[in-house]
């Protein structure tokens, strides 16, 4: 995690050029098209497309690589799960059937399940690489101006805004609370003191963490409302930047693209492409 | 009651800020209890500040606060799940639109911990059904799997109100309640 | 003559507590006036200031009853911001006011809701930062920043406001004592050029009297014991009486001669001294004191080497190498951003040296875990809401005894010892919540103290108390020092460090600079202008003189330490009649 506690990592590419909102706009139009198909073709077609954007944006891979693999393994075991609860769910979407395993008491496991599960597999990777570029490129300030530019009300795009502020203070405060209570004796690693004390110790930090939390919302209210926070219906950010030509064109790229995917989606209705 | 409870003011932004990352921090903890299936103790977070702030901030709270826990992990955004959290804070904050219920001022009653509990149970089957049926729907996942996940996940909620939230805030009130006329003892 | 702001029998109960915490206030306050408030530490001095600010009744519910007037009219405010307006404020939680991503963004807070466009905005943002020299850490987040630096950003950020009174609670808290005058000079200079009031509520006082500061209001357990400039309030013993300290060299003076007038012009060091007086301080300083107690007590902790830095950012510390020897009080004195929180966090194990050692009674400790490192080393963190974590101050304090496994009996004892020493008996059933900023800090510096290990570090323990309440625990921790344990001080507090101190080392930009005894530190002008530290009042007043700066402060020094038994005695008289008064 980077200094600013937020996964955002600084650099000069195009897509840290890009505004905020239409970064977000990207984003949904991305997952939206990920929704509306089960169609192996175009999960690999986005799936190649992302890696080309992540390449643009320089996302070193080191700052993925676990993330990638978490991914992996939850598909794997996504899929195992599916497998052996409704191992002919294949056979419903497609109407053939191919069995190909017998097993028991659990059922036959067919080749149209096991093609949905890889489907569904890289459904869910073709949503990585755009999440990843709407995490490590956007500025949360930034995101925050850009939102209220389009339409959030400033307080809410605010809230986020200090949610974003406050989560290395939070977990400053977790370690802190853990440190000072270790200091003074109390066990929470292995080997420290027996199990029940340990959970013990652990669910007695609760309460501090709500307090110190309530305290602080008190002391950054009052902080922000003596600097006339909410004072005016509208507020200028000291990150905006204008909307540039290009983001008008990526947008309009972006509802092109919607709009096909929709007219595909129309003229294919299949629930599942299987081509067998 | 009504303008009061969508009134956003600073207070109500700082809480939602604050209440968001530290219910996005803490979603980043699971106790596997089945495969796929967590006990989250964060939604404890969501039964308090909804109990101490109301629905509005409930809301809110759930659903930054979960997007920011798919973002810090990176694994994407789970939108049904986001929703989910979100519905679940919006039913623990009912509560807060009770006549007499103030855990600022320590005044929770028997009847306001029936109300908490039962709208809460509800939420949380409401909730979570809801983030099955758009995995249904917009993940195609088969649904015969979801329902035993939403099933999963219903129980590790409710475990999590019951043994965690609600005597969360039942403290919190007592506490409160104790800390009035404050004297020098000599 | 309108007064900007006036109190009339102005009286404020918070809504938990039974009594009033500010009695029957009368105070006028003149446009472009200077005011510096004093007073001992939960006299009621922030309450005062959030009465000005509007926070009360906004944020802190409870019963007003009296009479506070802006410009002649009582104000029916809305909303807060009809009073932010026209005062802008500076609260004592540094860390809670820093709500921007960036420093240059906190910065522009205040500008971002006034709805300015971006061009000035960013601007005005460089020229403030600018004025605090803070331009360089524009882009950097508040995670990076010292406790100092924090303080200076919020400067920034209210210096660039347009409101016709500044209010500060306790703005040079946690400042090195160069920046503290800077920073005085600062908002003096702002008050004066743009003619605005300005506020100040500070325990040092001797830094604010160093600028021409029109009036003093003196409070003490939630009334005001004296209004007057600082001429008028230095003539009388007022400070000492409340238990505040006075400048150095005004003790100095007066121990020379006991009875002054106003006219004498107490409060301005550069005429004070007639051939009369300058010739007593020669006598005073005549016979030479040799007291050396240089007998060789055996090493607790020692660094050999320690480096480190914050993941793969710049080096923070260069090699840093002393040893703290038994029943030693050793300073830790340099300027903000030195890195001075940072080694104590090293030798707590919060965070691990990337080279070097450090080794406790001769074995090396790199690899003991936290738990384990503190029943040896205690460690009170500088901000205190950072190790609060139970509710009650008494829980707050037996937490360590009773992880320790001491039995009840003796926790009680100890707990009712170490609260009695910090002064907080009284309150040891309230919620830490309720407690002034300076009274948590003693909370923790108490708990911390019950312990009893063999090496305590204190950070910054002196930041936002009072002089006797600060006197009665340091009076104890020497007594503990006396018993064997150790100590690192780490402070901005230069008498603090003289008075108590048997030795000092200074820390400027990653290395060790000095290491020496406290008066011959602060007689180095160039260690005193590396290390942002400052030159005691007393060494001006020497100069003046023409004595050595050095026999000065040593023998005022060695004054002090022979009175002080007297004195502690003397205040814990007082503050039990005092105590006593309040039932
Ligand atoms: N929110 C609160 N609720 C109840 N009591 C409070 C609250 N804040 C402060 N007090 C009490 O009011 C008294 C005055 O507190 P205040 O913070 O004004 O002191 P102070 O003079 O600013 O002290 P310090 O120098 O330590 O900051 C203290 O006894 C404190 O316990
Ligand atoms: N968690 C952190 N991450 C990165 N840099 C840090 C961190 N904490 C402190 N620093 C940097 O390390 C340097 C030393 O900080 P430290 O807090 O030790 O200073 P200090 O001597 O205690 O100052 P002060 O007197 O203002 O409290 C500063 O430049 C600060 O910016
Ligand atoms: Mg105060
Ligand atoms: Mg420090």
């Amino acid at each position: 995690m980077s200094r600013m506690g937020t996964l955002y990592i600084p650099n000069d590419t195009f897509f840290h050029r890009l505004d905020g909102s239409i970064k977000l706009l990207l984003f949904l139009v991305w997952t939206i098209v990920t929704f509306l198909f089960l169609d192996m073709r175009i999960f690999v077609w986005m799936l190649v497309l992302g890696i080309i954007l992540i390449t643009i944006a320089k996302i070193p891979f080191r700052a993925i690589r676990l993330i990638v693999w978490m991914m992996i393994t939850f598909n794997l075991l996504n899929s195992v799960f599916i497998l052996l609860i409704t191992p002919a769910y294949g056979t419903e979407l497609t109407g053939s059937a191919t069995p190909v395993l017998q097993m028991g008491a659990i059922g036959t496991i067919y080749l149209e399940t096991i093609h949905f599960v890889l489907t569904l597999s890289l459904k869910y990777l073709t949503l990585l690489p755009i999440t990843f570029i709407f995490i490590y490129t956007t500025h949360p300030s930034l995101f925050a101006c850009s939102l209220n530019r389009i339409g959030v009300p400033y307080k809410i795009a605010y809230a986020l805004n200090i949610a974003f502020r406050y989560i290395p203070d939070i977990q400053t405060e977790i370690k802190h609370i853990l440190h000072s209570q270790q200091a003074r004796g109390m066990g929470f690693q292995t080997g420290e003191a027996p199990l029940l004390q340990r959970i013990r110790n652990v669910t007695s930090l609760v309460i501090p963490l709500i307090t110190s939390s309530l305290q602080r919302i008190e002391v950054v209210s009052n902080a922000m409302e003596l600097r006339g926070f909410g004072k005016h219906p509208r507020r200028t950010w000291y990150h905006a930047t204008p909307l540039q030509a290009v983001d008008f064109v990526v947008a309009a790229l972006s509802i092109l693209a919607l709009g096909a995917a929709i007219f595909l989606k129309v003229k294919l209705s299949l629930p599942l492409w299987y081509p067998f | 009651m009504f303008t009061s409870l969508f009134q956003l003011n600073t207070k109500t932004v700082v809480t939602i800020g604050i209440g968001s990352a530290l219910y996005g921090i803490l979603g980043l903890l699971g106790f596997p209890i089945a495969p796929n299936t967590f006990i989250k103790p964060a939604v404890a977070l969501l039964v308090i500040f909804g109990a101490l702030f109301g629905p509005v901030v409930g809301f809110l709270i759930g659903f930054i606060g979960h997007l920011l826990t798919d973002l810090i992990s990176g694994w994407g955004i789970w939108w049904g799940w986001v929703l989910s959290s979100g519905i679940t804070g919006l039913f623990m904050g009912l509560v807060f639109t009770n006549k007499g219920f103030s855990v600022n001022d320590g005044q929770v009653k028997g009847r306001h911990l029936v109300f908490l509990a039962i709208s809460g149970l509800i939420g949380i089957i409401i909730a979570v059904s809801l983030a099955g049926a758009l995995d249904v729907w917009l993940m195609s996942e088969p649904a015969d799997k979801v329902v035993l996940q939403v099933i999963g996940a219903s129980v590790a909620n409710v475990i999590v109100l019951g043994a965690l939230g609600i005597p969360a805030v039942l403290g919190l009130t007592k506490w409160n309640r104790r800390n009035t006329n404050l004297k020098l003892d000599v | 003559m309108s007064a900007i702001l006036s109190f009339q029998d102005f009286s404020f109960r918070y809504k938990h507590v039974s009594n009033p915490t500010l009695k029957k206030i009368n105070l006028d306050i003149q446009a472009g006036e200077m005011i510096l408030i004093a007073g001992p530490s939960g006299s009621g001095k922030s309450t005062l200031a959030h009465c000005i600010n509007g926070l009360i009744p906004f944020s802190y519910p409870g019963e007003i009853t009296g009479e506070l007037f802006i410009r002649g009219v009582a104000p029916q405010p809305k909303h807060l911001s009809d009073i932010s307006r026209v005062v802008g404020t500076i609260l004592q939680d540094q860390d809670g006011q820093f709500v921007g991503l960036t420093v240059g963004e906190d910065v522009a807070f205040a500008f971002e809701n006034e709805g300015i466009p971006l061009e000035q905005m960013k601007i005005e943002v460089k020229h403030a930062l600018n004025m605090v020299d803070m331009l360089p850490w524009i882009d950097r987040s508040p995670h990076e920043c010292s406790g100092g630096q924090k303080q200076r950003v919020s400067l920034a950020g209210i210096l660039s406001m347009s409101c016709d009174v500044l209010l500060f609670d306790e703005p040079l808290a946690n400042l090195d004592p160069a920046s503290a005058q800077q920073a005085m000079a600062l908002i003096v200079e702002i008050g004066q050029r743009t003619g605005k009031t300005v506020i100040i509520i500070e325990h040092r006082i001797e830094d604010v009297l160093r600028q021409p500061i029109d009036r003093m209001v003196i409070m003490d357990q939630g009334s005001i014991q004296a209004i007057g400039t600082p001429d008028e309030l230095l003539a009388t013993s007022i400070l000492r009486d409340v238990g505040l300290r006075e400048p150095l060299y005004v003790e100095a003076l007066k121990h020379l001669q006991p009875e002054w007038k106003p006219t004498d012009r107490l409060s301005n060091i550069r005429h004070i001294l007639s051939p009369s007086l300058t010739q007593a301080l020669h006598n005073w300083c005549r016979p030479v004191p040799v007291t050396t107690d240089a007998d060789h007590k055996s090493t607790v902790l020692s660094l050999e080497n320690v480096r480190f830095a914050y993941n793969h950012g710049p080096e923070i510390l260069q090699g840093i190498t002393f040893d703290l020897h038994e029943g030693e009080i050793v300073s830790i004195l340099g300027n903000n951003g030195a890195g001075k929180s940072t080694l104590a966090h090293l030798i707590t194990g919060m965070y691990t040296p990337t080279n070097g050692d450090i080794t406790l009674n001769g074995k090396s400790i790199r690899h003991w875990s936290i738990k384990k490192r503190g029943q040896p080393i205690g460690y009170v963190m500088q901000n205190p809401n950072q190790m609060i974590t139970q509710q009650l101050v008494t829980e707050e304090v037996a937490l360590g005894l009773k992880m320790k496994g001491t039995d009840l009996k003796q926790i009680d004892e100890k707990v009712r010892e170490v609260l009695e020493t910090c002064g907080l008996y009284p309150y040891r059933n309230w919620p830490i919540s309720a407690l002034s900023y300076g009274q948590k800090k003693r909370v923790t510096v108490a708990a911390i103290l019950a312990l009893e290990p063999q090496v305590i570090i204190l950070d910054e323990p002196t930041a936002g108390q009072d002089y006797r309440h600060y006197t009665e625990f340091m009076q104890f921790i020497h007594s503990l020092s006396q018993q064997g344990i150790a100590f690192l001080l780490i402070t901005h507090d230069l008498h603090l460090a003289m008075e108590y101190s048997d030795r000092a080392i200074v820390l400027s930009q990653g290395r060790i600079i000095a290491d020496d005894k406290v008066t011959r530190i602060l007689t180095d002008s160039s260690v005193i202008k590396q290390a942002n530290l400052a030159e005691p009042s007393l060494s001006t007043l020497a100069r003046q003189a023409q004595l050595d700066p050095e026999r000065l402060l040593t023998h005022f020094i060695q004054h002090v330490r022979q009175q002080r038994g007297r004195l502690t005695s003397l205040a814990t008289d007082q503050s039990t009649t005092l105590t006593g008064e309040n039932t």
